[in-house]
């Protein structure tokens, strides 16, 4: 069970479910940590319940949702609840480097298996807890998701258009920013641990790390009184800043131009296949004073391009310029196909899939994704045998009497 | 576990720090402060290594005009906090035998492409990994390297684009819209750090010296969450929404944005999703509209999040939405955020910059504290706390350094190495 790369040997008892935690521990597995995922059927990873499903049919192993954050896992079945979890989750923690979770703070303990416990089995052990709101303040009891995370960071309210309400970020945005800042708490609290063999906790709370992002707009708020608020696409530093139409059905451009050579070769370019109006060859200070109506001479020049022939073009002439891709575009890039972000894997139930892998390159020791996301329990048996050194029978037992559910 | 090759030194007195000993060289005009910032909040040694006068980020707009008269970028502060600067002029005579020298003494190094080109990254890492091959030397790229896409210029924006965020936000009779804040850069940086760690931790156990080079847009590829699975999966393309949007599994319109009586909320209350937490919410909504003695039949007449939900109609969906708005119009933010948390609601009001850095919550957990800068005249508050780490708490930042205020301190010892290795060798 032990791979290579940057964590191998490293050992790791996963709690974690939903996407901040799993997305932590997948930086671990992607990179050669053996990741024992529990769950069970009492407590499946809510991920699972939701889609997108394997052929549009619901069912706990055919969930991509669930599937791109638990690559390289294995998967066990335990009922937590159960009066003799004890019996496989105590020597699994005694075994771990790392534990970690994302239930509501609390809720671990109350099992008997929060940071004091394990650490009566395992004094080093280091356990990450990553929860919404955190285990302390008066929201930390309070059930949340990415969408409520999102909207108390300040994400969702720094997204749309000025004159109307505030457009949704797609996902959970927090989900995926305190994955960054929890794997560099988590790292660093190994490299402690080498040096000193002392163990920790480590609490993460994505709405804390998320918020972090804001920093600059809170100084600002407090140095000028001023309110950083949703705009758009405009940036005012931009000589040209903006969303534009291309030809096809809803297909748009992104174009920034930072200075005067990229904005004439922009302007340049676009005026090929027509001419510009007037105000696109006014002086900069003008340009910048009456935005809109440069943005709209420029959408009229873009709408007959193909995006995807402008954005080469323009990249071509030193401009800035992407096309906001769509799901069946992201799996088509070329930049991303000639990176290796995609991974096919090859799923029991779901079949072969493009899983997401790091957004990091290790020069030496690369990242390998080793296997699809594991069915539920899909490797009871053998870590109950290969880790704990159980016998067969033992582990009939197990089942028997429920635990192994 | 592998035996430990090479241990770092050990700090001095005071509180214990994760990173202590770890020294890392930050190069950048944006990103790689980000990163540098979280590796000196977890307890290292970072050396921004800036052009005489200091580097260009530290003037960017938007920036503000301080109590000691310079005007200085709010990024630049925002992210520069807790870290030494050491003045180089890397084309001089000097900096090229300097260079070499301070590369030697450090563990990591951050770089990113608003600070150099390639050439000049590459120029620069093969002298310092020459001169101490154990470097973890961390870029942070667009679209990452080693490909002709090392070179396609890329700003902000551009990544949000090409990482497959920026056509899902927004309402449909207008152009996709970005989020308001540079996450392309912010994610990136942050990534950066997490992952030259990684690079580390494996030093410290055997491991080479290595390059580590990071996407910003497979950063923000991993904001999707599920976009592409639900492609590969269902044949379907998300499609955006502003205040309201269709969700996947349902066949009607949903408003995920309320207008409340200072300003919005989010909240999906009916229309199914997230089981019985939703059905649970929803009911307890009920139940606080039932106080305010709005009671409409329609609110319970079916079970809107349950096994039903899929088949409500556009036109049931705007008819319980519209008394649904009506009552949420009456309530403050925080009058439905203190009921949410009391009875389980799933609402979130959305926040604007004020209300993050005066919440209550994040406040009472101690998120946010005061940097007293004496040379500039502020004591602002900045969330310092992103991580609570038993061991080895997160340390409180030292101001945001002047240029080349370390300058004296860091060529002394580096003198004292020269002449130390001089020593040795003779």
């Amino acid at each position: 069970m032990s791979g290579q790369g940057i964590f191998a040997g490293l050992k790791v008892l996963d709690f974690s479910w939903a996407a901040a935690g799993p997305i932590i521990t997948k930086q671990l597995s992607d990179n050669g940590a053996t990741v024992v995922k529990v769950e069970s059927t009492h407590h499946p990873d809510s991920v699972r319940l939701g889609g997108p499903f394997k052929d549009g049919k619901p069912g706990i192993n055919r969930s991509g949702f669930f599937a791109d954050f638990n690559s390289s896992k294995l998967g066990i079945s335990v009922d937590l609840n159960h009066p003799r979890a004890a019996e496989v989750i105590l020597p699994m923690a005694r075994w771990a480097d790392i534990a970690a979770d994302s239930f509501r703070p609390g809720v671990l303990a109350k099992w008997g298996f929060g940071y004091d416990d394990l650490c009566k089995v395992n004094p080093g052990i280091i356990m990450l807890s990553s929860s919404l709101y955190g285990a302390s303040g008066p929201w930390s009891r309070h059930a949340g998701f990415g969408a409520q995370g999102q909207a108390i960071a300040g994400f969702h309210g720094m997204t749309g258009w000025p004159d109307r309400p505030p457009a949704v970020p797609k996902g959970a945005y927090t989900d995926s920013v305190s994955p960054r800042y929890g794997a560099a708490a988590l790292v660093a609290a190994l490299i402690h641990r080498d040096r000193t063999g002392e163990g920790q906790y480590i609490e993460i709370a994505q709405v804390d790390a998320g918020v972090t992002f804001l920093t600059p707009e809170m100084l600002g708020l407090q140095l000028t009184g001023i309110e950083t608020e949703r705009r758009g696409n405009a940036d005012p530093r931009a000589l040209l800043h903006g969303v534009f139409p291309c030809r096809g059905e809803d297909r748009w451009i992104a174009i920034e131009a930072w200075t005067d050579a990229q904005w004439r070769a922009c302007l340049e370019l676009l005026e090929r296949t027509g001419t510009g109006e007037a105000i696109l060859h006014a002086p900069p200070d003008q340009r910048r004073r009456e935005r809109e109506p440069v943005e709209q001479a420029i959408g009229r020049l873009t709408a007959v391009w193909d995006p995807f022939e402008l954005m080469a073009a323009l990249r071509a002439a030193g401009v800035p310029a992407g096309v906001p891709l769509r799901g069946s575009d992201m799996l088509a890039d070329p930049t991303l196909r000639q990176r290796g972000h995609f991974w096919n894997l090859s799923h029991p139930e779901m079949g072969d899939l493009d899983y997401s892998g790091p957004a990091y390159r290790f020069e030496a020791t690369p990242s390998r994704l080793t296997k699809a996301a594991p069915c539920l329990g899909e490797d009871t048996d053998d870590v109950l045998s290969d880790i704990l050194g159980m016998r067969q029978d033992e582990i009939e037992g197990l089942r028997t009497a429920g635990v192994l559910t | 576990m592998k035996a430990i090759v090479g241990s770092p030194g050990k700090g001095g007195a005071g509180p214990r720090l994760a990173l202590s000993g770890v020294r890392v060289l930050e190069l950048s005009g944006g990103a790689g402060a980000v990163g540098g910032r979280i590796l000196a909040d977890l307890g290292a040694e970072v050396i921004k290594v800036e052009p005489p006068g200091g580097e260009e980020a530290r003037w960017a707009e938007p920036a503000a005009d301080l109590p000691n008269g310079e005007r200085t970028s709010l990024f630049w502060l925002a992210y520069n906090v807790g870290k030494r600067s050491l003045c180089l002029d890397l084309d001089s005579a000097e900096g090229r035998r300097l260079w070499p020298a301070v590369a030697r003494t450090a563990d990591i190094v951050i770089t990113d492409y608003q600070r150099f080109s390639i050439a000049e990254n590459d120029r620069l890492a093969a002298v310092a990994r020459a001169a101490n091959p154990a470097l973890i030397w961390t870029e942070i790229w667009p679209f990452g390297r080693g490909q002709p896409y090392e070179n396609y210029p890329a700003g902000d924006l551009v990544v949000q684009a090409l990482g497959g965020h920026l056509c899902l936000n927004g309402d449909l009779d207008r152009p996709p819209v970005g989020i308001g804040l540079p996450v392309a850069i912010l994610n990136g940086g942050s990534e950066a750090a997490s992952a030259a760690l990684m690079a580390y931790y494996h030093r410290l156990h055997g491991g080479p010296g290595q390059r580590v080079d990071i996407s910003m847009q497979e950063c923000i590829t991993w904001t999707l969450l599920n976009t592409v699975m639900i492609w590969q999966i269902l044949g379907i393309n998300e499609i955006r929404g502003g205040a309201v949007r269709k969700e996947r599994t349902n066949n009607f319109y949903t408003r995920l944005v309320w207008e409340c009586a200072d300003g919005f909320i989010t909240i999906a209350p009916v229309g199914g999703g997230f089981g019985i937490v939703r059905e649970r919410s929803y009911a307890a909504l009920v139940a606080w509209m039932a106080e305010d003695g709005i009671t409409d039949e329609l609110l319970t007449s079916r079970d809107w999040n349950g096994k039903d939900a899929s088949k409500i109609s556009q036109e049931d969906y705007d008819r319980v939405a519209e008394i649904i708005a009506g009552f949420i119009r009456t309530k403050t933010k925080k009058a439905l955020m203190e009921r949410a948390v009391r009875d389980q609601i799933l609402l979130a009001p959305i926040n604007g910059v004020r209300d993050v850095l005066e919440n209550d919550h994040l406040r009472e957990r101690g998120l946010y504290a005061p940097v007293r800068d004496d040379e500039r005249g502020t004591a602002l508050d900045y969330p310092v706390t992103w991580a609570n780490l038993s061991a080895t708490p997160l340390r409180h930042p030292a101001p945001a350094p002047q240029p080349g205020e370390f300058d004296a301190v860091i060529r002394a010892e580096l003198d004292r190495a020269a002449v130390a290795a001089e020593g040795g060798v003779t």
